[in-house]
């Protein structure tokens, strides 16, 4: 940061969008991790973020202040031959939404590529300033 | 038509040829050169330490915005040059009046 | 020479450009950032007034967007910022030729004969 800006700016945005693309992942992953009904579900991770505000001028990016959990009830799923089920034959699912968690994935990842090209072209732009007078 | 005899030469002449030369006023442009000089060189000096000053800032991450080291870097190296065209030509035209003088 | 005003809006429009870039990559890194409003760099206005008036030095203001924003909050364009980073990059290369230019007229003034 500092002398490139723009670099450091950028490589913030990188860190967050990867976690959440990890995130995302993860929900994915355990969209159908059963649990019983007297454990809480599997519990969606979400990254909470908020931009870095400018003292001095040359700061600025995002940052990822913490991680929300979704709903830890989950959905109660009537499955009675699971061997996780309870009396009722009811098991956990979690409340994690697929189609939801592909419009996140696909936000996350356009996310990480815009900054990724923003690294690019800052690099391009401070190489330009240093061929001034060199000839 | 009658031509006038010629006059003998008159007392006045020889004392304006004894006159020594007019010297021509060298002291006020030799001080005057040797002044610019001076201070071409003393505002070299100050470019390049700005300059320096900026490559620190830049190295240790302190410098908001990287062209301003690479033109004063610049700046300081024109300068430079400048200065030592200067000081050449006048090296020049010195030993060429040198010559000229044997 | 050296504080011709083109060559002082010169270096002014390289200050402006340099913290537009900065600019950008910040509303790009908060593209998703909810409640985020996207921030401008107003300067070409700014330089055009200042050298008819006589100075090359002109600085870049910052304000922010007043576009409508999204669901949550975020009014950041990504097309938008796009070419803005483009076109920021290709004014900084104009400017830094511009520059360059300068020093290399002098230089060659010097080494003639």
């Amino acid at each position: 940061m500092g002398t490139f800006a723009a670099i450091g700016i950028a490589g913030s945005g990188l860190d967050v969008y990867r976690r959440w693309l990890d995130a995302v992942s993860d929900n994915l992953a355990n969209i159908n991790t059963i649990r019983p009904t007297g454990e809480a579900a599997f519990q969606a991770r979400y990254i909470v973020a908020e931009s870095i505000d400018n003292e001095g001028g040359n700061s600025g990016g995002v940052q990822a202040t913490g991680v929300a959990l979704g709903s830890a009830e989950g959905r109660l799923v009537y499955e009675p031959n699971h061997p996780l089920a309870d009396e009722q034959g009811y098991v956990r699912y979690p409340d994690v939404d697929m189609s939801s968690q592909m419009v996140q994935l696909i936000q996350a990842q356009r996310g990480y590529q815009a900054n990724a090209a923003v690294i690019d072209r800052a690099k391009d732009m401070y190489s330009t300033a240093l061929t001034i007078g060199r000839n | 038509m009658s031509i006038p005899p010629i006059s003998g030469i008159s007392a006045a002449m020889p004392a304006a040829v004894t006159q020594p030369p007019q010297t021509m006023p060298v002291s006020d442009g030799g001080a005057g050169f040797g002044t610019s000089l001076a201070s071409a060189v003393d505002g070299l000096q100050a470019m390049q330490s700005t300059s320096s000053a900026l490559a620190i800032k830049a190295v240790t991450g302190d410098l908001s915005d990287v062209h301003d080291y690479t033109i004063a870097a610049t700046q300081a190296s024109v300068a430079m040059e400048l200065t030592a065209t200067i000081r050449n030509r006048a090296v020049d035209a010195f030993n060429e009046i040198m010559r000229m003088q044997a | 020479m050296f504080g011709s005003i083109s060559f002082d809006a010169m270096h002014s429009a390289l200050d402006a450009l340099s913290l537009r870039q900065r600019v950008i990559a910040d509303n790009v890194a908060n593209v998703q950032t909810p409640g985020y409003q996207a921030k401008r760099v107003h300067f070409e206005d700014a330089l055009a007034r200042a050298v008819s008036s006589g100075s090359g030095r002109a600085a870049g203001s910052i304000t922010e967007s007043a576009e409508p924003g999204r669901q949550d909050g975020n009014n950041v364009n990504l097309d938008t910022e796009v070419v803005s980073n483009i076109d920021t990059n290709l004014r900084y290369q104009l400017a830094t030729r511009a520059m360059d230019g300068k020093f290399s007229i002098l230089r060659a003034a010097m080494r003639t004969s």
